[in-house]
């Protein structure tokens, strides 16, 4: 037992990560051909706009079942709704925040981008302490809204009357899972404008420029689009369900700093935050960089069911740097 | 009868108490340290037991404290001033209560204990290398006014008028600045009353740095100067409790401490 | 005929300051037994601190430093040897004190005479100082003016802030450049990544011995942990690395057979304030020869030097540069910092660690962040209820006197709360039967 702890202490995380973030890939993108299925309400980019995934996000189910008569909400399809959050639960808790370190598959596009400039040497962009800051809410108004719009689709706004069916999906009609994960079918067909209606052709063209944001920005900046996903922001109203954690002992931290220099989201709070138990902040994608990075003896841990199943020591760290 | 010894070896004088079984003081003595610590200190001794007719063999334990005690290698041990002074204070104040703060005004420092609910030395504060506001002090104010330094106490109650002020509380500068106002025409009175609030406040900014609590004791041998008693007294706005023989507590805890380091070895033996 | 004198008299400075060496370390070694096999490399090599053997040899430039912040791996990469020199000796200080002002440090007297009696000019290519305390920072200035090549690495006060980190970022990469262009050597990732880890496997010899200094009762006395990483300052890394593991080899042998230097009731203590630096081993020797132990301590002579260990990202030099710089600010609890929580914690911690029963906090007379940040972490260990003691001293050694009444009665005030706290023990014991 004590081996097998001390050869995943001293394991490569992101070798190991490397590795679990193409199978995952592959699972979602073409798990269907493989007949696997794995969910309707999966927390992460199971984009339905695939061939045959392996499963679809939960985000676009809830844009529909939102658009939804507020006199309904207390009917068989309001039900509806806590049904698929549950579902989304069931799914979420065995990997809490690490569905986006792990399997979201936007988001394991965007590290082989970093892979790929790394390569050609080229230094990466950063965020000031201020941007960062103001950044950060934008997931919780893309949230708002992914919710909102539907519903005023279902109710009329007073002034406006309902909203069109072209608002159908909004946040779909922006994401790049939508535009960028059909390539991998060859399917270069979102990657167009809709001009059938004017709504409709301000969306796709939003659309397009996000994805052309998306190519630049993932290049240069690590995990550029996460910091703006609504998933990531619906999951976080949920931590506290995850079997998975990351916790730190903060009377074992020295503040060196080195788990903020590889955590790729940018939380300071993980190196300067002492006093509390639980770290994980609505930007943290539980890829255990930091846990990797760390060189003080058990300061940072990875816990399932409390149980601890990877952490930093002293060990690791040196032979992770060698 | 059997006895326990402590011997203080001060840079003024050598103080030695022997105490009984039931921690009574038996003898006790005060002799000049001159320059020969370790010759002065064993003639001190043998002289001590002689007038009280005690043998060498009877001394169960000696323990030996002050500036010198390293030199005394007579010693069964030897223990820092600041503790043997805690335990001594203690021990001299235990009819009337516990002792929080100890003064300890010696040859050429100065001192404050302040001990814990058990009379555990807790922190303590010691002037550093600079002499000033101690024994050497007053011993050169007496010199400068051509008297002696038991002297000083009767000049202060003697005061008629103003007292002079001292601002320096560096033995050295104190001494020009002493002549200078001879040489102005201030009284002698005056100028003991100033040297002694002088050193009273030293004594205040050194002890409020461990906090003073009541029963604060004064010990050492200018805890015989009436006037500095009345100076101190009158700067920390406190009551001060003064030993009979102020000079020899530091000596009469460390014969305690002889005292207890033998029934402890007797135990392990 | 002056310049003659001249020289005699900086003869008679080094003979004084030879002297003084080889009696702190005759007292290091033969007062106390036991003195592992392994420390004599370290006790030979500060034998002959700064004479000409130390010095590099195959035309390697030699880069002075300052202060723990001087981030060595630009300077290794860079080809170059790095040298700490910080002194400790008080004839140079005595030296130093005839021109520079009375209430410098003694520190900064010693290391500016250094500097005027030993003529460095030539060998050494580069002084660096970081602008840490006001003192460093204005030595810079004179040592510029006796024509000595120094070179000011501007740090910032803060270091909570992205301000501050960005900041020092760039003046270590400024730095990096200067560097280059001096040494005419190119820093590369390669020839960074090696001194990177070069310095960590440093680091790790060093951290290893950090903890076998944990062990209770004690394998290894403070003194010589104190001179381990003195010797650092002058020693080639990888030497010095291969000596220390020597060391820790054995002592981990010794504490296998059950040997210690030092019982479990001794007091141990935790050593913070000013750093000693050999020869200046006053205080440490103190307390070690008065039946304490120096179980650990935070100074940036000793543990404050090798303990924290960067690592980077991206194989890179955008990404390795700005990792060497955040590890040589952000953990640093220099108390020329503001705020400082971090010493505090650092101390909390150590004290929990390693068994601490009280703190001795050395203060060098004229160092006034020392002096001025007592206080705090005076409160703090009160609320925490280890007992400290403050000495304000200096390099020279006329108040040994009174010192080691005040550090002895130190000592037997926490030996007496020991044995009543475990006389406590004892009868709660009894009672609970």
């Amino acid at each position: 037992m004590n081996k097998i702890t001390k050869f995943v202490n001293n394991a490569s995380i992101k070798r190991f990560r490397f590795w679990f973030q193409i199978v995952a890939f592959f699972i979602i993108i073409y798990g269907g051909y493989a007949a696997i299925e794995i969910g309707e309400n999966l927390p992460t980019f199971a984009c339905p706009y695939l061939d045959k995934p392996g499963g679809t996000c939960f985000l676009m189910g809830l844009q529909h079942r939102f658009t939804l008569p507020f006199d309904q909400f207390i009917s068989f399809r309001g039900l509806a709704i806590i049904t698929s959050i549950l579902f989304f639960l069931a799914g979420f808790v065995f990997l809490n925040k690490a569905w986006c370190g792990y399997v979201c598959p936007i988001g394991t596009l965007q590290d082989w981008f970093t892979k790929i400039r790394q390569k050609l040497g080229i230094r990466y962009s950063n965020y000031s302490e201020k941007k960062f800051k103001k950044l950060k809410k934008i997931k919780y108004i893309l949230l708002a809204l992914l919710i909102l719009i539907p519903l005023g689709i279902a109710n009329s706004i007073p002034g406006v009357g309902k909203l069109s069916h072209d608002w159908g999906v909004p946040f779909c009609m922006v994401c790049p899972g939508r535009t960028v994960l059909p390539i991998f079918n060859g399917d270069f067909s979102q990657l167009t404008i809709d001009f059938s209606s004017k709504t409709k052709m301000v969306f796709t063209f939003l659309g397009m420029a996000v994805t052309g944001m998306f190519f630049a920005g993932a290049f240069y900046k690590k995990r550029f689009f996460c910091f703006f996903c609504p998933m990531s922001a619906f999951q976080f109203i949920f931590k506290k369900l995850g079997l998975l954690r990351l916790v730190k002992d903060g009377s074992k931290c020295t503040k060196c700093g080195d788990c903020y220099r590889a955590c790729d989201m940018g939380i300071r709070e993980i190196a300067d935050d002492v006093e509390n138990k639980d770290i994980v902040k609505d930007d943290c994608m539980m890829c255990f960089k930091c846990v990797a990075a760390c060189p003080e003896e058990g300061c940072l841990k990875v816990n399932f069911l409390s149980k601890t199943i990877y952490k930093a020591t002293e060990e690791g760290f040196y032979k992770r740097t060698k | 009868m059997k006895v326990y010894a402590g011997i203080d070896i001060g840079s003024t004088s050598i103080k030695i108490v022997l105490i009984d079984e039931s921690e009574n003081i038996v003898a006790h003595s005060t002799n000049p340290t001159g320059a020969s610590f370790h010759k002065n200190s064993m003639d001190a001794f043998q002289s001590l037991l002689e007038r009280e007719n005690i043998q060498k063999a009877d001394i169960l334990y000696l323990a030996s404290t002050g500036y010198g005690r390293k030199l005394l290698k007579e010693a069964d041990e030897t223990i820092s001033e600041i503790t043997a002074n805690a335990v001594g204070a203690k021990k001299s104040a235990e009819k009337i209560g516990t002792v929080k703060t100890v003064i300890n005004i010696g040859g050429q420092d100065l001192k404050g204990i302040s001990l814990d609910e058990e009379g555990n030395c807790g922190n303590f504060v010691m002037n550093d290398k600079c002499a000033a506001g101690t024994g050497r002090f007053l011993e050169m104010t007496a010199r400068t006014l051509e008297t002696s330094v038991d002297k000083l106490g009767e000049l202060h109650f003697n005061l008629k008028g103003v007292p002079a002020s001292i601002n320096s509380t560096c033995t050295v500068f104190a001494e020009s600045e002493i002549i200078s106002l001879l040489a102005n025409g201030h009284s002698h009175e005056g100028i003991v009353v100033g040297v002694h609030y002088s050193i009273a406040k030293r004594i205040a900014r050194l002890i409020k740095r461990i906090g003073v609590e009541d029963i604060i004791f004064f010990d050492g041998g200018p805890a015989m100067n009436k006037g500095l008693v009345e100076a101190v007294e009158n700067e920390l706005m406190r009551e001060l409790y003064i030993p009979d023989v102020p000079q020899i507590t530091t000596a009469f805890g460390a014969a305690l401490i002889a005292r207890s380091v033998y029934h402890e070895e007797e135990v392990h033996a | 005929m002056e310049k003659e004198r001249i020289e005699k008299v900086k003869k008679h400075i080094r003979t004084e300051a030879a002297l003084e060496a080889g009696q702190v370390l005759k007292k290091i070694t033969d007062n106390f037994p036991d003195n592992p096999e392994g420390m004599k490399y370290f006790y030979d090599l500060l034998s002959r601190q700064f004479s000409e053997e130390i010095l590099p040899k195959n035309g390697k430039k030699l880069i002075g430093t300052m202060c723990v912040q001087v981030p060595d791996e630009l300077i290794l990469a860079a080809g170059a040897k790095p040298v700490r020199v910080c002194s400790g000796s008080f004839p140079y200080d005595n030296a130093g004190a005839e021109f520079m002002p009375a209430k410098t440090c003694s520190m900064i007297k010693a290391i500016m005479g250094l500097f005027q009696v030993e003529d460095f000019r030539e060998k050494f290519d580069m002084l660096v100082i970081p602008t840490t305390c006001d003192q460093k920072k204005k030595t810079t200035e004179i040592l510029k003016d006796m024509g000595y090549e120094a070179y000011s690495l501007a740090m910032p006060s803060r270091k909570d802030d992205d301000n501050s980190r960005y900041y020092w970022q760039n003046s270590v990469k400024e730095f990096a450049a200067d560097l280059m262009k001096k040494t005419g050597n190119k820093i590369t990732k390669e020839s960074l990544k090696k001194a990177f880890d070069l310095k960590n496997e440093a680091r790790y010899e060093f951290r290893r011995l950090f903890k076998l200094r944990m062990k209770n009762p004690a394998v290894i006395y403070g003194k010589d942990a104190f001179l381990i990483a003195n010797a650092y300052f002058t020693d080639d890394i990888e030497s010095w690395t291969a000596a220390l593991k020597k060391l820790n080899d054995e002592l981990e042998k010794k504490v296998e057979e059950g040997f210690s230097v030092a019982n479990a009731k001794v007091p141990r203590f935790l050593f913070t304030g000013s750093p000693p630096i050999f020869p200046n081993m006053k205080i440490p020797l103190l307390v070690e020869e008065a039946g304490g132990l120096i179980a650990i301590d935070e100074v940036c002579s000793s543990s404050r030097l090798l303990y924290d260990m960067p690592s980077y990202d991206e194989q890179g030099l955008y990404d390795m540069i700005p990792a060497i710089a955040d590890c040589y600010l952000k953990p640093c609890t220099c108390p020329c910092f503001v705020p400082n929580e971090e010493r505090k914690d650092k101390i909390s911690n150590l004290i929990d660690m390693f068994n601490i029963d009280g703190v001795i906090y050395q203060a060098f007379s004229g160092c006034q962040l020392y002096e001025m940040e007592q206080k705090l972490i005076g409160n703090f260990l009160m609320k925490k209820g280890v007992p400290m003691l403050y000495i304000e001293s200096d390099y020279s050694p006329e108040d040994t006197g009174q010192l080691s009444t005040r550090v002895e009665a130190f000592i037997e005030s926490i030996k007496m709360k020991k044995k009543s706290s475990a006389a406590k023990k004892e009868e709660n014991k009894k009672d609970k039967k």
